[in-house]
């Protein structure tokens, strides 16, 4: 059996890009929730956890939908950036970042609400700018949370299949990360590369986790 | 020299109230914000930290002006040079007793200043440990010492002693006073304590319902009008039993227990938990030398 | 604890000490403080103030003759007894205002004492406290 890395490879980068982007616009983005009296405030929960409790597919659908070049925002996208997201990497890594959203600030913005708030008082009040306060004492205080949020989004982005199906479709080497191939490969009857990919994602998946209880574990001593 | 008015409503047990308070405190002065919880002392001291700001207000300290809500006007806490004892501590878990302190320090300070804190805190052996491995005595004493290490021109204690046991109260007590004294620095606690505001206060506010009802040094505060008698205690009752006649009460002065007479319309009026003032003419104690 | 209200008469002290005479109603009474009209505001001749006394250190006697150190000597009547088996409360009638003592029950069997009778309460000058103004209680 001639083994193909690719899709592997693929589903690592997009996890491992996915979760980057996820780490600079969601720990900030918890800290806000975390911390706004905003009126909408339920709303902006709600909407950040829609991808638990919707089918993949659904949200993939309306991704698709708005990436198309038929749409304005397609179209905008192309015009103004000049990408374009339908059954691209790009897209992906776009889908990935929302539908992973949620994995990643919930823990965080617990954590945050859970730090007393006088810590970030007395921050101010030694002096300490609020980029100080956030680099220098909540962020190194949330840090078991930082982890398993980290974690989990890039644990899930690596086992997601529906989104990723629906706009990024098949293509080797753009869009046919790890997932995609599994079911390729089983459609094909070919069960030994799909066992393969089927086991490395298990194994993989499986020491992560085992990872982050490891390292909580010794957090909390 | 420090002049405050401050003006806000506030949400209560007991519903809405005004917090309404002017403060006119000289250089060096330690001063005590005393009352019951819910009268607004630490929003008062949290407004002068500039962590809350109140609907109308005015604050100008040492010819600065810190807050005028009228000429919008209002500092952050950090443009304020404020030390503040939150009641948590609100020690930073991740940085070491030194960590603590030297993040408290200003921008090109020079860090000695650390290891006279330390030193004067008798924290040196404790400056590797984290906050979580410290007993309450010592986070409190970390606490102080972070207060200080700005170099503050105000210090505020918001009800610092309230989580420790009687002796360790009483040691902090003499370091918080020797330490105020040292430096020179303008205090305000926030305390419910009788006798931690008689120990450490100059001058006491006493506050109901978000106002300032009385205030005056803590003698002619406490003390039912002016008596001649020279030896004085607060205490709390602790039992009232009657004794022929009379009956005694256990009185809970200090971390001493006395018993004290008193007769049967005195002892009605009286519960335990109840704070008294113990007066004797300067002529009844006798006096025995200790060792 | 005994209220008496009066206005002060004289004062006489040195450094540390005063001498203070007040007047309640036609009697005077005398205090010894360990305070002068230069750390007590209140201690000038003419203001108002309340005597304080513990009602175990009123001394009552009866038929008393020749010469004695205590000061405050003032004529009561007995208005009742409260008997108790070491202790016993006498409360007195002065010139219409309540006092109180507590002597020992035994004192009271020797005196024979019983409500009605005309006696004498006695106060010594330092076991008497000042307090500025009227104060009922």
């Amino acid at each position: 059996m001639t083994v193909d890395w690719q899709p592997l490879l693929l589903t690592f980068k997009l996890a491992s890009v996915t979760t980057a982007i996820l780490l600079c616009i969601g720990v900030p983005f918890a800290w806000w929730l975390a911390n706004t009296r905003m009126r909408f405030k339920p709303a902006i929960e709600a909407l950040v956890s829609m991808p638990l409790v919707l089918p993949p597919s659904v949200l993939g659908f309306y991704l698709l939908l708005a990436f198309s070049p038929e749409h304005w925002f397609g179209q905008w996208l192309d015009r103004v950036a000049g990408l374009r997201l339908a059954f691209s990497f790009e897209g992906l890594v776009v889908a990935s970042v929302i539908f992973s959203f949620p994995f990643l600030v919930h823990p965080v913005q617990a954590a945050f609400q859970n730090l007393p708030r006088s810590l970030t008082d007395a921050a101010r009040v030694l002096g300490k700018s609020n980029w100080q306060t956030f680099m220098h004492v909540l962020l190194p205080n949330i840090k078991p949370a930082l982890l398993s949020g980290t974690v989990l989004a890039f644990a899930h982005t690596v086992g997601e299949f529906g989104v990723v199906l629906m706009i990024g479709g098949n293509l080797p080497n753009e869009t046919r990360v790890a997932s995609i191939a599994i079911y390729d490969e089983v459609e094909a009857l070919n069960y030994a590369a799909a066992n393969f990919y089927a086991a490395v994602l298990f194994c993989l998946s499986f020491l992560i986790l085992l990872l982050v209880y490891f390292v909580n574990r010794k957090a909390l001593k | 020299m420090i002049r405050a008015t401050i003006n806000m409503r506030l949400h209560g047990t007991n519903g809405e109230f005004q917090l309404d308070a002017s403060l006119n405190i000289a250089e060096g002065e330690f001063i005590a914000l005393f009352g019951p919880s819910g009268v607004g002392k630490t929003t008062l001291l949290r407004c002068l930290a500039g962590l809350e700001l109140p609907e109308q207000g005015n604050i100008v300290i040492s010819g600065e002006t810190w807050l005028d809500t009228a000429a919008r006007i209002n500092l952050a806490p950090q443009q304020r040079h404020i030390g503040y004892m939150f009641q948590d501590y609100a020690l930073f878990p991740n940085m070491t007793v030194r960590g603590n302190l030297e993040f408290a320090l200003r921008k090109d300070r020079n860090k000695k200043r650390i290891d006279e804190l330390l030193a004067l805190m008798d924290l040196g052996e404790l400056q590797q440990r984290k906050p979580e491995t410290l007993s309450g005595g010592q986070k409190q004493r970390v606490a102080l010492a972070r207060a200080l290490a700005s170099e503050p021109s105000l210090l505020l204690l918001d009800e610092p002693f309230s989580a420790l046991d009687a002796e360790m109260r009483t040691r902090l007590h003499d370091e918080i006073l020797r330490l105020q004294r040292h430096f020179g620095i303008t205090t305000i606690i926030v305390s419910h304590d009788v006798g931690e505001v008689y120990k450490l206060a100059s001058r006491v506010m006493m506050m109901e319902g978000g106002r300032i009802v009385r205030q005056g040094s803590p003698n002619d505060v406490f003390s039912v009008g002016q008596t001649s008698g020279k030896f004085r205690f607060s205490g709390e009752i602790l039992a009232i039993e009657p004794m022929d006649v009379l009956f005694s009460l256990t009185v809970l002065v200090g971390n001493q227990i006395v018993r004290v007479v008193a007769m049967k319309d005195e002892a009605s009026a009286l519960h335990p938990g109840d704070r008294v003032m113990l007066v004797s003419k300067a002529f009844n104690p006798m006096v025995l030398k200790l060792d | 604890m005994n209220r008496l209200k009066g206005q002060i008469a004289a004062i006489d002290s040195n450094s540390h000490m005063s001498l203070v005479d007040v007047t309640v109603g036609d009697d005077v009474f005398t205090a010894t403080l360990l305070e002068t009209p230069e750390t007590a505001e209140y201690l000038k001749v003419g203001s108002k103030v309340t005597l304080l006394f513990k009602e175990t250190e009123v001394s009552l006697a009866k038929n008393l003759g020749g010469l004695i150190s205590l000061r405050n000597r003032i004529p009561v009547t007995i208005s009742s007894i409260e008997r108790g088996n070491i202790l016993s409360a006498v409360t007195l009638d002065y010139a219409g205002q309540p006092l109180m003592s507590v002597i020992t029950t035994r004192s009271i069997d020797r005196m024979q004492l019983a409500a009605g009778d005309a006696i004498e309460a006695l106060i010594k000058a330092n076991e008497i406290a000042l307090m500025a103004g009227h104060h009922d209680r």
